[in-house]
């Protein structure tokens, strides 16, 4: 490992670039997007410091509130981990994986080559603070890192992640798999082309499937850690969140995989199951109406589970033209939600019944 | 669409609209979209061409800032506000003249979590609008792009099988609190264009 890098002399080509990030980082510390838990956030700072070892004080990870998956570092140590990715790790030795590999680009000083290759190819950004467009050459920068590294880049990355990770403890085992759940995501929706810089969920890591079977390959016959019912804890604050956000993306496909993929582990989720019910409702292709019912239904039996199940039940019962049974659900969401923000639009939806 | 891509198209968005012809709205009435006719006063800027994504716009401010939507009788299978470059496998944002309201007001949600912002709807009622039945709706949202809480409100009905439509959004702080007024004045005088 590579001892601390010092603060690079703010004349140079590289303390600009840090000072540009620093005031990047000064504006994410304030961003209303910057998700607040702080059980959620201490656990992926303590985690990433364990992961880096010398560097821990250099490191600090700020979690957002954007249902994308996506997380990259600049080189000043401000590493940003998007409320998408955290919904799809299915424990903490995936999300291990994930600071392990940020801090590998880290620790290889990758981000900084990108952000001089993207400052150079910036000319337009420049151009536009003629403008006065404040902070967009700084937000390139930041946004830059969404940029793919190169596969070398991306090996040395994973190969390094896969030795912090041992080194602290965590089953290897589980990083190949957080591709694995990306590419089925990705099949699941036709329109979406694999490998391409258009669909953001490979925005920074392209050549998923090769990293997929490489990582598999050299993690194989690892153990340690996985943690699968520890993360479902510290994530539950704030999963129904992340879930409407996941929803209002409107990309139902790749949001049902996901959920299936959840539900399967958490089978008896009154909140998976009203979700997944939800999206296929929403999306109401062949026989997803029926599914849909059907989860949500289950769901409904569950005191906990969201008062918009009722909601759903009520605009799938009145599409099967029950007026009944959509009276008794509106009614039940009533009962639970009287101040919702839509109360007035479902008591009008009622008053239509016939 | 990657992270870069949308602040370059934010980017040009900003440029072009810096570029564009704009021009102070008429005061009285004005037609807008060739269908929609409302009562403005002399205060909104509008663009002699419409935006990228094709819907009348009016600003006081400037776009970036504050925003006065008109959605002028869109048809069946027509796109709400569709930009220059979806991301592949992101469905179009289509009206179907057989939707519920509840499903409009998902189209607007929709249209407004773009990119990673946040959208809260925070009040959805009855109200009359262009000349009948229509629904009136307010929320929240955080935009990605620069981290802004803006302010929203929304008109919206459907007459004949076509979408009719008035948003106006702006930071919530002092630019809505200070426009909303204004913005339900000339949504209140919104009728279709006999």
């Amino acid at each position: 490992m590579p001892p601390r890098f010092a603060r690079p002399d703010a004349a140079s080509e590289e303390g600009g670039l840090w000072a540009l990030m620093d005031r990047e980082e000064a504006r994410l510390r304030r961003s209303p997007l910057r998700m607040r838990d702080e059980a959620l956030t201490r656990y992926l700072s303590d985690t990433a410091c364990a992961l880096a070892v010398e560097h821990c004080p250099d490191v600090r990870v700020y979690a957002l509130r954007t249902p994308y998956f996506n997380a990259n570092m600049a080189p000043n140590g401000m590493m940003q981990v998007w409320s998408g990715l955290l919904l799809r790790m299915e424990n903490e030795a995936q999300m291990a994986a994930i600071l392990a590999h940020e801090i590998g680009h880290f620790l290889q000083r990758h981000s900084l080559e990108k952000l001089r290759d993207v400052k150079a190819r910036s000319a337009f950004a420049t151009a536009l603070s003629v403008f006065g467009v404040y902070g967009l050459v700084g937000q390139l920068l930041v946004l830059g890192s969404a940029f793919p590294f190169s596969r070398d880049q991306e090996r040395e990355a994973d190969a390094i992640s896969l030795v912090l990770m041992r080194n602290v403890g965590f089953d290897t085992r589980e990083a190949p798999k957080v591709w694995a759940n990306l590419l089925a995501e990705l099949a699941a929706n036709p329109a979406a082309s694999g490998d391409s810089l258009d669909n953001i969920l490979f925005a920074t890591h392209p050549s998923s499937e090769e990293r997929r079977s490489t990582l598999q390959r050299e993690a194989a016959g690892g153990s340690g850690l996985v943690g699968a019912e520890a993360w479902r804890q510290r994530l539950a604050p704030v999963r129904g969140m992340l879930l409407e956000d996941e929803l209002k993306r409107g990309r139902l496909d790749e949001s049902l995989a996901l959920l299936d993929r959840l539900a399967a582990a958490e089978p008896d989720s009154a909140d998976l199951l009203y979700f997944r019910g939800e999206a296929r409702r929403q999306r109401a292709a062949d026989g997803d109406l029926d599914l849909a019912l059907k989860d949500l239904q289950a769901a409904a039996r569950d005191p906990r589970a969201p008062a918009a199940t009722w909601r759903a039940i009520g605009y799938l019962e009145r599409q099967r033209q029950q007026p009944a049974a959509a009276r008794a659900a509106w009614q039940r969401y009533l009962e639970i939600a009287p101040d919702a923000a839509d109360a007035a639009l479902v008591r009008q939806s009622m008053e239509e019944l016939p | 669409m990657n992270i870069p891509r949308r602040a370059l198209l934010l980017g040009a968005l900003l440029l072009a609209a810096g570029c564009a012809q704009v021009s102070k709205v008429a005061s009285g009435q004005v037609t807008v979209g060739g269908r929609m006719v409302v009562d403005a006063d002399k205060d909104w800027n509008q663009f002699e061409q419409t935006l990228s994504d094709g819907t009348p716009t009016w600003t006081k401010e400037g776009i970036a800032v504050d925003e006065l939507k008109f959605y002028v009788g869109l048809k069946d299978g027509a796109l709400l506000a569709p930009t220059p470059s979806e991301p592949k496998g992101q469905p179009p944002l289509v009206f179907k003249s057989g939707m519920q309201a509840a499903e409009i007001v998902a189209l607007f949600e929709r249209r407004y979590s773009r990119g990673g912002s946040t959208f809260t709807l925070e009040k959805v009622v009855p109200v009359p609008f262009v000349g009948g039945g229509g629904y009136r709706f307010e929320f929240s949202s955080i935009r990605k792009v620069d981290d802004l809480r803006l302010r929203g409100v929304g008109w919206f009905a459907v007459r004949n099988g076509e979408l009719w439509a008035i948003t106006y959004t702006a930071p919530r702080l002092a630019f809505f609190p200070a426009g909303l007024a204004e913005a339900e004045s000339v949504a209140r005088s919104a009728r279709i264009k006999s």
